[in-house]
């Protein structure tokens, strides 16, 4: 159970003014501008939830993970991990969380991938019997035994990500943070990750927060996304309502048999070229069926198709909101 | 009490787990290995012979002999070595900070500034460590100190505390990276200024100077004062104390590098991604 409140993050910048005379004035009298990455998130998840975090580059995601994770201080306002403030008990309350970066890895370069595991068994204290049960555990899903007795500094960036996955659930954390997993993954990676993700989300309730870019993340596991932009939060919900809340529509296509198309009164053509005409629609006022009944009264029909709002849609909206 | 001890045998533990992966690393690349080997020793025995030609030429150094800047020398190359083993990582934490690489420590149940340090074992430094045991045993015979099991422990406490001395210093000057966000490598000068500090008596300098490293920067107490008490040389502090005083100096430094190192971490920024 993870509970933020009133998260913020400040970053004091010097203002650089240019040419040497700017550099100068800067040393003598700097002027300071604060930066707000993060500004007064709250938010919950629940035990087992698995939460995206979405937003342009510069958003905050990574900040705000990072604070979740205790690497970074917030500036206000806290994260409470069952209960208790992780930068007031880090010690404490870490280990019962795992941690991945998709772009840095926390397996030791330069030894075969077991002795990085072997080194977490020691921090965390976990015993014979409980590491060899996870290990067979996360390698019927990953397939870690192939690679563990390769060094590091070997292995493909998929099979790297799949050692840093093991890595950070060998303690049986209840909270896993992915910043970026899936970046620079291959297909059949990203599929893995994916299924790992779902795996232990299902079988160990495992709650899992992760930022990403990646519409096929957000699509397959996340059941709850929130959007971030400037710092702020601009959306939090299940996926679904997302959708519905601010992309209410459809969009109809219709194939004619010649180049001219009829207007519809209670939509609106968006798009006209050649024998085709794309026709959207709010879902609540008015359904396909109405739109292709009138239509085809006025003129023969070939084909139709319905278009779903995507989720790049939304998150184009999303983000253009305040941008 | 017992809460400590258990974590006191968890932290062993890992130390002795980190330790091993430290000498399998070696390991993995033995031509490394064999280059230190040569050129570390090399360094110091040349470092030892121009102390010899100096000392053959006028005689003495401010009051002491050839045995006796050996026993000195000697000393300070030990400690030299095993802040290398321990603390060397110091030196380049500016670009631990600005590369971000302190989070993996940050989500890790254990002291950030220990697993800093520990993760980072230089068992490469154990080639320093040769010419000191090896120039150090021979003031120890040429300036005809009684070795006995006082001598021993005196000599151990006293190695310990330098090398606390010699590490918060590193760690005060390394943290300075969580404030200013810029990666300098303080290294170099470091040694130089603790060269000519530690491998010489402190004596040779103007009084000022002294001042400053015996309690501003507590240098002199890394193996100038040690090494004058166990000769009988005359200084401003002498005494069976002294190795019992250098350490505590130790744990004061380390304690304060400590305390710097966790105000900067507060200020940790990690880096964007």
């Amino acid at each position: 159970m993870i509970d933020v409140q009133n998260l913020c993050k400040d970053y004091v910048l010097k203002a650089k003014e240019p040419g040497l005379r700017g550099a100068i004035r800067g040393l003598v009298r700097p002027e300071h501008k604060k930066i707000h990455a993060v500004s007064d998130l709250s938010f919950h998840i629940d035990d087992g939830e698995i939460v995206g975090f979405i937003g342009p580059n510069g958003a905050g995601k990574s900040t705000t993970i990072k604070m979740m994770s205790g690497i970074l201080t917030p500036t206000k306002g806290c994260v409470l991990i069952d209960g208790r403030d992780i930068s007031k008990h880090r010690k404490e309350v870490v280990r019962n969380i795992g941690v991945v970066f998709g772009q840095r890895s926390q397996l030791n370069w330069d030894l075969r991938l077991g002795e990085s595991f072997e080194l977490l068994k020691h921090i965390y204290q976990i015993n014979q019997s409980d590491y060899d049960r996870t290990i067979d555990d996360l390698d019927s899903i990953l397939g870690i035994r192939e690679i563990i007795d390769k060094p590091v500094r070997q292995m493909s960036l998929g099979q790297r990500m799949k050692g840093d996955l093991v890595a950070s659930m060998l303690h049986s954390p209840g909270v896993l943070f992915l910043d970026e997993p899936t970046i620079g993954l291959d297909v059949s990676a990203k599929y893995a990750l994916r299924k790992f993700i779902k795996e232990i989300n299902k079988t160990r309730r495992t709650t899992v927060i992760l930022t990403t870019h990646d519409l096929g993340d957000i699509q397959e596991l996340c059941e709850r996304l929130i959007i971030i932009n400037n710092g702020v939060m601009m959306e939090d919900g299940r996926l679904s309502e997302i959708v519905d809340r601010i992309a209410p529509y459809k969009t109809l296509v219709v194939e004619y048999y010649d180049e001219s198309a009829p207007e519809h009164d209670r939509c609106e053509m968006t798009e006209h070229s050649g024998n085709v005409a794309k026709y959207r629609f709010i879902k609540n006022e008015v359904t396909a069926a109405e739109i292709i009944a009138d239509l085809s009264r006025i003129k023969t029909i070939k084909d139709v198709s319905i278009e779903e709002a995507g989720i790049d849609d939304i998150i184009k909206i999303a983000y253009g909101q305040s941008g | 009490m017992r809460k400590a001890c258990r974590e006191l045998i968890h932290y062993l533990d890992v130390t002795v787990h980190m330790f091993k992966m430290a000498v399998m690393t070696v390991i993995e690349y033995p031509s490394n290995i064999a280059g230190w080997l040569i050129s570390n020793p090399l360094q110091f025995i040349m470092g030892f012979a121009i102390i010899k030609f100096v000392v053959e030429s006028f005689g003495e150094i401010n009051g002491w002999n050839y045995g006796q800047l050996a026993f000195l020398y000697g000393l300070s190359v030990i400690s030299h070595a095993l802040s290398m083993i321990f603390f060397v990582q110091g030196w380049f934490m500016g670009y631990y900070v600005m590369e971000g690489d302190f989070d993996r420590y940050l989500t890790r149940p254990l002291g950030v500034m220990y697993q800093f340090f520990f993760t980072n074992i230089n068992i490469v430094g154990i080639t320093d460590l040769i010419p000191g045991v090896l120039v150090f045993i021979y003031g120890c015979v040429k300036s005809g100190v009684t070795v006995n099991l006082l001598f021993i422990v005196q000599i151990i406490v006293t190695l310990i505390g330098a090398t606390l001395i010699r590490g918060g210093i590193y760690i005060l000057l390394g943290s300075t990276s969580f404030h200013t966000r810029s990666a300098v490598d303080f290294g170099q000068y470091t040694q130089e200024i603790m060269d000519k500090t530690t491998m010489y008596p402190m004596s040779m300098y103007p009084e000022s100077m002294q001042f400053i490293l015996t309690y501003l920067i507590p240098i002199g107490w890394i193996s100038f004062y040690p090494a004058a008490s166990f000769l009988g040389i005359n200084s401003r502090y002498a005494g069976m104390m002294i190795p019992f005083i250098t350490l505590a100096v130790g744990v004061l430094v380390m304690l304060a590098a400590g305390a710097y190192f966790n105000m900067g971490l507060r200020k940790y920024e990690s880096a964007g991604n």
